[in-house]
C-alpha cells in the first residue's frame, strides 16, 4: 500500500516537471534565442563560428548579410538551388533548410548568421592576384570594388569567403548546376557572368584578388 | 492488407508472407498467454498447499512443452517456405519481358536522383532524363533498377510497392518492380544515413503511357534544360 502511494506521488511529480519543462521551453525558443538555438544545427557543417569546414565542403557563412542568407535558405527550400543532379553539396544543404519549418525560423537564423563576425579565410589555392584584379572590374559592378557585395544588385559579399568555395561555385554556375533554375532570379543574373572566366586559371586569378580584399596577404 | 495501398505486382505476396507470420505467431501468442493467465489463476496461492519446483531433469512433466515446441517448428517450416518464395520472386529473379526498361537510382546525403532512359528506352543516350526527387515510370511496365550510392549506406524504400533495398557505396545493386496503380507514392530512406536522413523524401510518379510520354516530351523540350540536366 505504502509503495503504491509513493509510486503515484513520484509519477505525478514527474508529469508536473515535464509539463513545466515544456511551458518554459516553448516561449524561450520563440523569443530572443531562436536564431542562436537554430544555429546549433548549422554548426555541424559550417563550424561553431560559421567559419566553414572544407572537409565537409561547407562554406563560411559568418557575417553574410541577412538578405542573402534568407534568399539562399529560401532557394534551397524551394529547390531553386540544390536540386541539380550534379549538385552533390547543394543536396546536402537543402534538407537542412527544410528543417526550418517554424514560423520566423528562416529570419531568425539569418539574422543570427549575419551577426557573427566575418572570418578571414586561409588561402588554399594559388593564383595571380595582379592578373585577377583586371578581370574583377566586371565583378565589381555587382559585388562592389572592395568585395563587400551590393544588395540592390543581389550580389553577395565575396570577402570572408574561402577560396575553394568561390572556385566551386564559379564552376557550378558555369556548368549550369547553379543559377539555371527559372525560380533562381539572382542566380540567373550571375550564371552568364561566370562564363567570362573561361579557364580554371582565370578563375583562380580573380579569386586570388578577392582573397587580397579579404585581408589575406600573398 | 490493402488498407496500406498496394501498388506493385509483388505487394500482395509480401503482405501474404507477413500475414502468414502474423497469424501463426498470433495463434501461439494468444494460446500461450491465455494458458499462462489460466495457470496463474488456477494454481494461485492456497493455504496448506506448497509450491512444487521442477528442475527439468525428468522427461514426464516436460512433455507438454516438448509437444508445443514441435508444433511451433512445423509452423516455422511454413514461414520459411513462404519467405523463400517471396524472396526468390523479388530479389533473385529479374523480369525479361521485352518491354522492360532500366532506370538508375542514385542515393546521396540527402537526396534521391534518377536517370530515366528517355523516349528511346535506352540508358546512356543523349535523351536520358536526369531528375532529383522525382522518379517517373509507366504503370504496368516492368522496370529494372540499378541502385548506387554516392557516399554512405541508404535504403530505397517505397512502401506502396513493398520494396526496400539497401544502397551500398561502391556497388551497383540490381532489382526490379512493376507498378500496378497510377498515382504518386512516397520514397523514403530506410537506412540511417546521417543528420538529414529524415529529410530526404522522394516521390514515384506512376503514369499512364500517355501521361508518361507527355512528361518525357516536356523534359526533352529545349536543349537548354536538357543540358542543365533537368
Ligand atoms: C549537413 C551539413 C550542413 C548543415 C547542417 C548546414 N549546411 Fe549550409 N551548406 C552546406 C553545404 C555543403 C553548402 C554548400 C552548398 C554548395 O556548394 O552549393 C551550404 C551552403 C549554405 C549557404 C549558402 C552560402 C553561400 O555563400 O551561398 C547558406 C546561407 C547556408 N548553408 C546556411 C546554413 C544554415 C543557416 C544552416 C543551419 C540551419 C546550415 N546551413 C546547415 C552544408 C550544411
Ligand atoms: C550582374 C551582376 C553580377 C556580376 C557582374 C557578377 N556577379 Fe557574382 N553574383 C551575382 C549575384 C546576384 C549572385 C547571387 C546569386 C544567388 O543568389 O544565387 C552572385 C553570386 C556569386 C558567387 C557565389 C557566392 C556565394 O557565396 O555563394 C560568386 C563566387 C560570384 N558571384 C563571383 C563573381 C565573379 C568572380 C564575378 C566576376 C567575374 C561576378 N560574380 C560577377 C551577381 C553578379
Ligand atoms: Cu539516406
Amino acid at each position: 500500500m505504502r509503495t503504491a502511494k509513493n509510486l503515484f506521488v513520484a509519477c505525478a511529480a514527474l508529469a508536473l516537471f515535464g509539463l513545466t519543462g515544456l511551458a518554459i521551453a516553448a516561449p524561450a525558443l520563440a523569443e530572443d534565442g531562436q536564431g542562436e538555438a537554430l544555429f546549433n544545427l548549422c554548426t555541424q557543417c559550417h563550424g561553431n563560428a560559421g567559419e566553414g569546414r572544407q572537409n565537409l565542403e561547407a562554406p563560411a557563412i559568418a557575417g553574410l548579410p541577412e538578405w542573402y542568407v534568407t534568399t539562399q535558405l529560401n532557394n534551397f527550400m524551394s529547390g531553386a538551388r540544390g536540386t541539380h543532379f550534379d549538385d552533390i553539396q547543394g543536396m546536402r544543404m537543402r534538407p537542412m533548410s527544410r528543417s526550418l519549418t517554424g514560423e520566423g525560423d528562416v529570419e531568425a537564423v539569418s539574422a543570427y548568421v549575419a551577426s557573427l563576425p566575418i572570418v578571414t579565410p586561409a588561402r588554399t589555392l594559388d593564383g595571380d592576384a595582379a592578373k585577377g584584379q583586371g578581370m574583377y572590374a566586371l565583378c565589381a559592378s555587382c559585388h562592389a570594388i572592395d568585395g563587400t557585395g551590393s544588395e540592390p544588385q543581389g550580389g553577395p559579399p565575396l570577402i570572408g569567403q574561402s577560396d575553394w568555395y568561390l572556385l566551386s561555385q564559379l564552376k557550378k554556375y558555369q556548368a549550369g548546376i547553379r543559377g539555371r533554375d527559372p525560380r533562381d532570379t539572382f542566380g540567373l543574373m550571375m550564371q552568364p557572368m561566370s562564363l567570362t572566366l573561361p579557364t580554371d586559371e582565370s578563375m583562380k586569378d580573380v579569386i586570388a584578388h578577392i582573397m587580397t580584399l579579404s585581408g589575406e596577404s600573398e | 492488407m490493402d488498407w496500406i495501398v498496394q501498388a506493385s505486382t509483388y505487394a500482395d505476396d509480401v503482405d501474404g508472407a507477413i500475414l502468414l507470420i502474423t497469424y501463426l505467431v498470433g495463434f501461439w501468442f494468444f494460446l500461450t498467454a491465455g494458458l499462462f493467465f489460466w495457470l496463474i489463476f488456477a494454481f494461485r496461492k492456497r493455504d496448506g498447499v506448497e509450491a512444487e519446483y521442477l528442475t527439468g531433469g525428468e522427461q514426464q512433466p516436460k512433455k507438454f512443452i516438448t509437444w508445443a515446441h514441435m508444433l511451433v517448428l512445423v509452423c516455422d517450416v511454413f514461414v520459411v517456405i513462404a519467405a523463400i518464395q517471396v524472396w526468390v520472386e523479388i530479389k533473385q529473379t529479374l523480369p525479361d519481358a521485352p518491354e522492360t526498361q532500366t532506370v538508375r537510382i542514385v542515393s546521396q546525403q540527402w537526396a534521391w536522383s534518377f536517370i530515366h532512359p528517355g523516349p528511346d528506352g535506352q540508358l546512356d543516350t543523349a535523351d536520358d532524363i536526369k531528375t532529383v526527387d522525382d522518379l517517373h515510370i509507366e504503370v504496368d511496365r516492368p522496370y529494372i533498377y540499378e541502385l548506387t550510392s554516392r557516399d554512405v549506406l541508404h535504403d530505397f524504400s517505397v512502401i506502396a510497392f513493398r520494396l526496400k533495398q539497401d544502397a551500398v557505396p561502391g556497388r551497383v545493386i540490381t532489382g526490379w518492380f512493376q507498378a500496378t496503380k497510377t498515382g504518386e507514392f512516397e520514397i523514403q530512406c530506410a537506412e540511417m544515413c546521417g543528420i538529414g536522413h529524415g529529410l530526404m523524401p522522394g516521390m514515384v510518379h506512376v503514369q499512364s503511357p500517355e501521361e508518361h510520354a507527355a512528361w518525357m516530351a516536356s523534359k526533352s523540350n529545349g536543349a537548354m534544360l536538357a543540358q542543365a540536366g533537368r
